[in-house]
């Protein structure tokens, strides 16, 4: 489903950030975030993963495609992966898709990842402040915007 | 230059031992400036093999692409060898693949060949568009001769030499069983064209110049059939559930598929140039492949294709990876 941005004043612009949180760690979190009233912009819209290591990197280029102006990748601090190593293996497929954008000219910037333990609230909280007011900087995502074209 | 007598003796000698099933190189294509990949059965169809700077084509990919049909009642496995002529990069494909474990190394017998680098396809024919077919190309002190209706044309090796192969960090082969010829003297390398003027550009030009390139792309996925590492079989790109892509050819679904293909190629491109020159709309595919393959090395120093041992990139971590964009 494509999620339009009817906006179109960059003063009004509210970005769509889509969120990848871990299980274990980062969307225990944000779901701490939330139990404690902790306020932090409502952009994201988060979807849980069992591991950051899931998070195929085309999902984030999906995303982007499918109307997200950002993706953040939540995962355990290194060490702390339920699974092991998932978080460390996401941490160099993204450094390569980061890149990767960048040289096609999409703002890499708009791929955000970060570690986010299950008693790190606050730290959740700041972080989406963080992207959502970096995104805003940046505007909207409207290169590869998917069509329906039927 | 390699010996052509050499090169048919060795061949005729691997394709006459018991436990090699074919040898799989090069004979002359048909028509133009092409070249065709050779099937030998038998010591006799061996004759037809060359070896000269047209042959650019991977062979590395035939060897998986094999279909293994079930066995009848009683049947036994061919488990015979197939001999594959390589130049280094094609090598270095099969290094790679091996180090996947997509073949194994006793089951091919690689016929190395030291390549000075070869001709790029596009150039040759802009070159001469409406000349019939060569009889003879060979390479000199830096100069090609191409005999063609008896004439002999020389022309500087630099003006159709392929762009990738200014790049190639391997000219010799990095295993083989034989090797024809002696080893060459590997080249000063220099960076692939057009890289230095696009890390020059800001995020804003660099899109404009690819969003122009990929919205030429038909999706033919001719990159993906020549490419010698994308032998899924079955890609992502086919998938209906989850369909990643969408069937309908736009900038999106264009730039999403070119994220795609450059991305599963990160650490495993080996920098052959198959995936260009295939490309019917003279896409830059390489200068992608380029720059991955230069921050994959200024990253993590991993170079694709050059030791079978070493661990696949995306299956390895260490625990002092860049992280500086970790919040």
């Amino acid at each position: 489903m494509t999620v339009t941005e009817t906006k179109t004043e960059l003063e009004e612009f509210e970005p769509n950030i889509i969120g990848f949180l871990c299980n274990w760690c980062s969307y225990a979190g944000a779901d701490l975030a939330g139990t404690s009233r902790i306020q932090y912009p409502a952009n994201i819209k988060i979807i849980k993963v069992m591991c950051s290591g899931r998070v195929n990197p085309m999902y984030v280029v999906n995303a982007l495609q499918q109307g997200a102006d950002g993706v953040l990748i939540g995962g355990c601090h290194p060490g702390d992966c339920h699974y092991q190593h998932g978080n460390l293996l996401a941490r160099r497929r993204m450094v390569i898709l980061k890149n990767l954008l960048e040289s096609i000219g999409i703002d890499s910037r708009r791929v955000r990842m970060t570690w986010v333990s299950a008693a790190e609230g606050r730290k959740f909280a700041d972080v989406i402040k963080e992207v959502t007011e970096e995104i805003k900087k940046i505007g909207p995502m409207k290169d590869i915007q998917r069509v329906n074209e039927w | 230059m390699v010996d052509q007598q050499l090169l048919i003796e060795e061949v005729k000698e691997i394709v006459s031992r018991d436990d090699v099933k074919y040898v799989i190189g090069y004979k002359k294509g048909t028509y133009g400036f092409t070249v065709s990949p050779a099937f030998a059965y038998s010591p006799e169809y061996a004759d037809k093999f060359i070896f000269n700077p047209l042959c650019k084509k991977n062979l590395a990919a035939y060897p998986i692409l094999e279909d293994k049909l079930p066995l009848k009642r009683g049947e036994k496995e061919d488990k015979r060898k197939i001999g594959i002529v390589a130049k280094g990069c094609d090598t270095r494909a099969l290094v790679q693949i091996i180090q996947e474990k997509g073949l194994k190394r006793e089951d091919i017998v690689i016929i190395g060949i030291p390549c000075t680098g070869v001709i790029d396809q596009k150039k040759i024919i802009s070159r001469f568009p409406s000349e019939p077919t060569y009889s003879e190309i060979t390479e000199e002190q830096g100069v090609y001769k191409i005999t063609i209706n008896g004439k002999v044309h020389e022309i500087a090796k630099e003006e159709l030499l392929a762009d990738y192969c200014t790049s190639c960090i391997a000219p010799n082969p990095v295993i083989y069983d034989v090797l024809i010829g002696e080893e060459v003297e590997p080249w000063e390398l220099k960076e692939h064209k057009n890289l230095d003027v696009l890390e020059e550009k800001s995020v804003g030009e660099r899109w404009e110049y690819w969003k122009e390139h990929f919205d030429r792309c038909i999706r033919c996925y001719a990159c993906r059939e020549a490419c010698p590492l994308c032998y899924c079989k079955e890609c992502m790109a086919d998938l209906l559930n989850p369909q990643w892509i969408r069937r309908s050819v736009n900038l999106s679904e264009n730039t999403a598929w070119n994220i795609m293909r450059a991305y599963h190629l990160a650490g495993r491109c080996v920098g052959c140039g198959e995936c260009e020159s295939v490309c019917p709309v003279n896409i830059p595919l390489m200068e992608l492949n380029k720059e991955i393959e230069k921050d994959v090395k200024n990253l993590f120093e991993y170079t694709a294709g050059m030791d079978s041992e070493e661990k696949p990139l995306f299956g390895t971590f260490r625990p002092d990876d860049p992280e500086e964009f970790i919040m």
